[in-house]
């Protein structure tokens, strides 16, 4: 049976499809079989940091309404071969997601592939919901900031009340925290949450900080998973958190401000950029 | 109004005394269809001080509308060892039929003489027997008093604590962090949070609240209208207290000692923030 994963956050903009495709490249560069979903019917990014949008033909939506195969709406990535992705509609509704259709996709998926990556929409309407509902464990994707953190922090009260293992009364669904675009020198300053602050508050165990990086943008516009970027902080903390979710244990990087300007520096005017 | 727990089935109940009753009650071949069982309840108690339903109406519906929703088809138990008049000037019927229209349900009396009981039970209201045959104070007053007006304890159960006694509340455990756009109400009970509660996040009591945490959420205590209702919180840093319907906001917690652990309760009107330990 593959392992559902749902990467979530509650809020908009906090690096979610990043997440969600570092995350399922991560996995299938060690060998599992991992295919990952865009549930953000209507607004569909999933296939463009990617790199594949010029290859979707069909989507989740035509699947559901039995318009196209499972298999013919799946995108075998051409550079890690245990890696699919199945895009969302960019032009349906998203009441074409029913949870029958996702279930019946769901369930079809779980035999062929070991990990199943949802990539949540914001918000705690339908699409989220359903993102969420057939969840095994969740990435809970949260940026050093107040709202961004009360965001994550409704979004696991939904996940403990809303999801299939809720209502089942099952285990709890497993939850990881990921904080991303934390740029230790502005928390210096006190511009951002600390990170023990954002662990405080939402209480769960954390898989990774990934820094405030230029990579990450820099991805997005090549349509290759920052987590390819091998020479990137950010690439590298995606791979530590890829390896602590299975199972491995490695210190958390990336934490420490830069060091302060030498005096010969500071003498001669060199403005950090 | 005062908590008490109503017995459905103590010591002296024939289906209480034998663990397994229900199987001798069932029938030998066709399948179960229903279990008989004794269980314990906290209920709200309606001491009626005035026989008139249009007094005690207006002001019951006055006090309710501070707690809206709080009370909403919570059985209660109408109190009759208080009132001073006869059994004939009490108008039961007219008192069910308000309280019905304030969405509060009467399930039965307590207390009274035995010709005042049976003028209530023509009107549907059976007499309860509470626990220990008194209700319970809805919270303990100096443990001198109530050690002289206690009862003897009931015979073959653990004796209580001469301290403790009074205070016959349950308490609802929460271990988990209370979450953003969560509501957790303890319904007669008190409330003990592990773990932290959440800014967006509301507990709501009956009676105590103990947040063995940060409390960042509201926390409303006393929600049955009980004054002498306190909120503990190891980390008080919350949006929002109240007390009995009496609430102050961040805002207007002024010189409270935000950050540190400590207790509210009301004094009068007046809400006190005390630092404790």
């Amino acid at each position: 049976m593959a392992q559902v994963i749902v990467v979530t956050s509650g809020k908009g903009g906090v690096g979610k499809t990043t997440t969600s495709a570092a995350f399922a490249t991560g996995l299938a560069q060690r060998g599992k079989k991992t295919v990952v979903i865009d549930f953000d019917v209507g607004l569909r990014n999933l296939d463009l940091i990617m790199g594949v949008e010029r290859r979707v033909v069909f989507d989740i939506v035509n699947v559901i309404q039995g318009e196209a195969r499972l298999n013919q709406a799946l995108i075998r990535d051409k550079r890690v071969d245990t890696l699919a992705i199945l895009p969302a509609s960019q032009t349906r509704d998203k009441d074409a997601l029913t949870r029958e259709g996702v279930s019946t996709i769901i369930e079809e998926l779980s035999a062929d592939f070991d990990y199943i990556l949802c990539d949540s929409p914001a918000g705690i309407e339908k699409g989220a919901l359903l993102a969420l509902y057939f969840a095994d464990q969740a990435i809970v994707v949260t940026n050093p900031e107040v709202s961004s953190v009360r965001d994550s922090d409704r979004i696991l009260g939904v996940l403990q009340s809303k999801s299939k293992r809720a209502e089942e009364k099952k285990d709890k669904v497993k939850e990881h925290l990921l904080v991303t675009r934390y740029d230790p020198n502005r928390v210096e300053r006190g511009e951002m949450l600390k990170l023990e602050d954002v662990r405080e508050i939402l209480a769960i165990p954390l898989l990774g900080v990934v820094p405030e990086n230029e990579s990450v943008l820099k991805a997005s516009n090549t349509g290759t998973p920052v987590i390819m970027d091998t020479e990137s902080v950010a690439g590298q903390a995606y791979k530590d958190a890829v390896g602590r979710f299975l199972g491995e244990d490695l210190p958390h990087r990336f934490l420490e401000p830069d060091k302060k300007p030498g005096l010969f520096r500071r003498l001669f005017g060199g403005r950090a950029a | 109004m005062e908590r008490a727990a109503s017995d459905a089935a103590r010591p002296r109940n024939p289906f209480a005394r034998h663990g397994r009753s229900e199987s001798a009650l069932s029938s030998q071949t066709l399948p179960e269809a229903f279990r008989l069982r004794a269980g314990n309840f906290n209920l709200l108690v309606l001491r009626l001080l005035d026989p008139r339903p249009d007094a005690v109406l207006p002001a019951l519906g006055d006090q309710f509308r501070r707690a809206p929703g709080f009370l909403r088809f919570a059985p209660i138990v109408i109190g009759l060892a208080d009132l001073e008049a006869a059994p004939e000037e009490v108008d039961f019927r007219g008192l069910v039929e308000g309280l019905h229209k304030l969405e509060i349900v009467p399930i039965g009396t307590s207390g009274g003489t035995q010709a005042m009981k049976q003028a209530a039970q023509t009107a549907g209201l059976p007499p309860l027997r509470a626990v220990g045959g008194a209700e319970t104070e809805p919270a303990a007053p100096p443990p001198e008093a109530v050690a002289a007006a206690a009862p003897p304890p009931p015979p073959a159960e653990a004796v209580p604590r001469p301290d403790f006694l009074g205070s016959g509340r349950a308490a609802m455990l929460v271990t988990e962090p209370v979450r953003s756009g969560q509501r957790i109400y303890a319904q007669g009970a008190d409330l003990i949070v592990t773990a932290t509660v959440n800014a967006g996040a509301e507990i709501i009591a009956d009676g105590n609240i103990h947040v063995y945490g940060a409390l960042r959420g509201r926390a409303v205590a006393g929600a049955a209208d009980d004054a002498t209702a306190r909120i503990f919180a190891l980390n008080f840093d919350p949006e929002l207290v109240a007390i009995a319907g009496y609430y102050a906001v961040r805002e207007g917690l002024g010189d409270a000692p935000i950050g540190k652990p400590t207790q509210v309760r009301l004094e009068g009107e007046e809400m006190r923030f005390a630092p404790l330990g």
